[in-house]
């Protein structure tokens, strides 16, 4: 009944404005009315207009007419800018050192700089982040720092989003409340809605903490979309979902991942508030997500923003997306839609910014992010043992104590004289000797 | 399902890439001579004589009236690795079945391995088509064209992005045909995926998920060691009356390498294969670790110097029984039980962890028929029970070494 109700409301909401309310009565237990017209829709908005992009700032930086600018300072404003260029400037060297072997893989954010900056920035600090993987921003803006995403990345000792167990990119760290990333599409969805109503029951969180939850495009076709969004909103809990549209799963285009129109046509589906917003403008996705955070707080139900932007990068090291996407596309869109050159256009309208300050900042990056990977390139691996560390909490199985203790034997014996043991295990901290004297 | 697939490409451009960690195909042999590796595996068909003559081979375009024959003359053969192998199966089950389509993520560009280059150009993008990103999806769209006779071969990107559609998989496709009274099946669905490691996967680009499909009666699951047997499993899979899961180890899709016939054979489904024949142990595996296994085997016989101490001389001469069991369910019992019956003695190896892997069913069952034959404890070298870690890799999966190791052990109990 209570969801009787709730689809109701929301019905009939949206009968009411189009003036379509009948005399007829309505559906018993429903408030939806009774009409005599046999009315097919297939519309969000009530027209044949697509749902509408929210923007603050046109392709050269100026505000567009009626447009509202976030409330910023110089101060933040280059902060935001900073980070924007924090994330080629890792994603250049990272890309190269994964061609050089250095490390087994990598994903770059490049063009959607402003979509990860700027939803990161108006998020608090202490919300909880689920990310899908290319979202690295989101922790160098929370104070990761350059040497911990160089020690996943490398896998090293000090990793400790997860012990060099996972490939590149996978971070984690409860200190910056950044849930440890996984591989499999989508199943970060509905665990947000658990996370959020965790928050709603922590006395402490529940009137200033949301989870926000990012994914792609591509991952919203998992069933897990639509069962995060579903729990999200009628179990209601404050999570925000993020969806990062930038055209490409792999090599699948928008255009063959999905019929409706786009992400944010599925938010009303699930009675919740949604918006669509330019994903390139880090002024528009600012605001957008700071007012979709708030409502999110507010209302404690799901808030659904879809951030429209365009993946310039190949999908992964291990991608070519020019076998499946014209280059000229791609340079088309970095030079006519290119987030990092519009804000700092705006910047520069402000008097905030000029070449100098590029030419300094842009020396500066270059020069941390190399002290962090050099770092990095010489440091070991963990210890072996890791191997069999944290399957299970408390005390370990007998399966996995006996194998620990087999490994430790079959290195004793032929860990010497098996050349690719040998050399493999110079590679980890103390070269395994934490099994082998065991 | 994507996300941070790794895909073989990144191999094409810097081909040691995917092998480098891989123990048995790359590193520098030890003084004293070159290991077998994938690349000069014996396992490997690469004459077009001896292609012709894989044993079990059937030709699917004789008259299946007349009396079977094995005429090597007249068939054209051509090198392929395995992805070009399964392209060309299925370019084959397109052209000769109107019912048949491709689908799954990314293969209309040809697959993020390769394996359906060019056939959506060649057959219409309504027979080979992308799907949304939808694993649960793309295994229940397949099951319904197979409810309506259609032939819908599905791919799965990787077998690690499986298990959203294990409920398709495990509660409808295996068991349509019993809950229907068999009136319906699902017999013209094939999944092909992805499987197992490749030295720099981590926990989700390195699974061999096949024993969790061991007790799903009513799928058929097969795991092909090679370009022919890629090939003729393949279409023996797409054409066996039964929903087939196949599996198709991703280290292998370019280091295999063999002359293929070109015209259209199947492989049996259900049969082990025994590539050396041996007296004294019987050595058990499929996909990857085949290689393993043959280095593992040379190893034995004439091991490096710095190896000799560890390889006791009296087994320099130990004839052991390789077998690539290819069909994971229904699995090739009669095989197995006649190979230990004649050894009495028995190593598994797999990738995937040891607890409820494919060797616990095998070891079960071969110690209940071949209990007073066996000289030793069956022994099985798998990956240990914990996730697939990175940077750990190489003493995770089973190498050479570790087969080697069980070998011994179990030789000399």
């Amino acid at each position: 009944m209570i969801r009787l109700t709730a689809i109701s409301r929301q019905v009939s909401r949206g009968w009411a404005v189009r003036g379509l309310a009948s005399s007829a009565g309505h559906l018993p237990n429903s408030k939806s009315p009774i009409v005599a017209k046999l009315n097919f829709f297939n519309s969000v908005t009530g027209s044949d207009e697509l749902i509408p992009t929210y923007r603050v700032l046109d392709g050269v930086g100026n505000p567009i007419e009626g447009a509202e600018i976030p409330e910023i300072n110089e101060q933040y404003a280059r902060k935001l800018y900073e980070h924007m260029q924090l994330l080629p400037t890792l994603d250049n060297i990272l890309y190269s050192v994964q061609r050089q072997g250095k490390i087994s893989f990598y994903m770059t954010a490049h063009g959607e700089e402003a979509t990860i900056i700027g939803s990161a920035a108006a998020l608090e600090n202490d919300d909880e982040v689920l990310g899908q993987y290319r979202e690295m921003g989101v922790l160098l803006w929370r104070g990761f720092g350059l040497n911990n995403v160089m020690a996943q990345c490398f896998g090293n000792e000090e990793d400790t989003s997860g012990k060099g167990r996972q490939m590149p990119v996978h971070f984690g760290s409860t200190k910056h409340h950044f849930h440890t990333i996984s591989s499999p599409l989508a199943t970060q969805i509905p665990q947000a809605a658990g996370v959020a109503y965790s928050l709603r029951r922590t006395p402490d969180r529940r009137d200033r903490s949301i989870a926000a939850c990012y994914f792609g495009e591509g991952a919203a076709s998992e069933g897990d979309f639509h069962a995060g969004l579903l729990l999200a909103s009628t179990i209601p809990a404050p999570a925000l979902y993020i969806a990062r549209n930038n055209g490409f799963a792999i090599s699948t285009p928008s255009t063959e991942q999905f019929y409706g129109d786009g992400i944010a046509s599925r938010g009303p589906g699930y009675g919740i508030d949604t918006v669509r917003v330019d994903g390139n403008d880090v002024l528009a996705v600012l605001g957008a997500v700071r007012e979709a955070r708030r409502r999110c707080l507010e209302q404690g139900r799901a808030v659904l923003v879809e951030a429209m932007t365009y993946r310039v990068g190949h999908h992964s090291t291990s991608d070519d997306s020019f076998a499946y996407r014209a280059r000229s596309e791609v340079e088309d869109r970095k030079r006519v839609d290119n987030p990092i050159a519009r804000f700092r256009l705006f910047m520069e309208s402000q008097g905030w910014w000029n070449a100098e300050a590029e030419e300094e900042l842009k020396t500066r990056l270059k020069a941390d992010v190399m002290t962090a990977f050099k770092r990095a390139e010489s440091l070991k691996r963990a210890e072996l043992g890791e191997l069999f560390t944290d399957v299970y909490g408390g005390e370990q199985p007998w399966n996995i104590k006996e194998q620990r203790e087999e490994l430790a034997g079959l290195l004793r014996k032929y860990g010497e004289a098996w050349e690719p043991w040998k050399n493999e295990l110079k590679k980890f901290k103390n070269s395994g000797k934490d099994l082998l004297n065991q | 399902m994507h996300t941070t697939k790794f895909t073989v490409r990144a191999a094409k451009r810097f081909p040691s890439a995917i092998c480098r960690w891989n123990s048995t195909a790359v590193e520098p042999p030890p003084a004293g001579g070159h290991l077998p590796s994938i690349a000069t595996s014996q396992v490997l068909r690469t004459t077009r004589d001896a292609a012709l003559r894989t044993p079990g081979l059937s030709w699917a375009d004789e008259d299946s009236s007349g009396p079977s024959r094995n005429i090597v003359g007249g068939r054209e053969t051509r090198k392929m690795n395995t992805y070009q192998a399964v392209r060309d199966a299925m370019s084959i089950a397109l052209m000769k079945d109107d019912n048949a389509v491709v689908f799954g993520e990314d293969v209309a560009f040809g697959g993020v391995f390769r394996c359906t280059m060019g056939l959506a150009e060649e057959f219409g993008k309504e027979r080979v088509f992308n799907t949304p990103l939808t694993e649960q999806g793309i295994a229940g769209f397949g099951i319904g064209m197979a409810l309506m006779g259609h032939t819908a071969i599905a791919e799965i990107q990787f077998a690690d992005y499986i298990y959203p559609a294990f409920d398709q998989l495990v509660n409808e496709a295996a068991k349509i045909r019993y809950r229907s009274g068999g009136q319906y099946n699902v017999g013209g669905l094939t999944i092909r995926t992805p499987t197992m490691s490749v030295g720099h996967g981590g926990l989700y680009h390195s699974q061999s998920p096949e024993g969790f499909f061991m007790g799903a009666s009513g799928l058929k699951v097969v795991i092909p060691r090679s370009p022919i047997q890629a090939k003729g499993l393949l279409l023996g899979s797409i054409r066996d009356p039964n929903p087939v899961i196949f599996m198709e180890p991703k280290i292998l899709y370019r280091s295999a390498v063999e002359q293929v016939p070109i015209d259209d054979y199947e492989l049996p489904l259900g049969k082990a294969e025994t590539l050396i024949p041996g007296n004294d142990l019987t050595l058990l595996t499929w996909g990857t670790p085949v290689y393993h296994c043959e280095t593992a085997l040379h190893m034995l016989s004439s091991p490096s110097p710095s190896m000799e101490p560890l390889v006791p001389t009296s087994l320099r001469s130990a004839k052991v029984e390789l077998i690539d069991l290819r069909s994971i369910l229904p699995w090739d019992v009669e095989t197995i039980v006649e190979s230990v019956n004649r050894t009495g003695r028995l190593v598994i190896v797999h990738e995937a962890g040891m607890t409820a892997g494919v060797g616990a069913e095998i070891s079960a069952e071969v110690q209940k028929r071949c209990f007073l034959k066996l000289n030793a404890p069956v022994k099985r070298v798998t990956g240990w029970d914990t996730p697939v870690a990175l940077q750990y890799e190489k003493f995770h999966i089973p190498d050479a070494i570790r087969v080697l190791d069980a070998l011994v052990e179990t030789l000399t109990y």
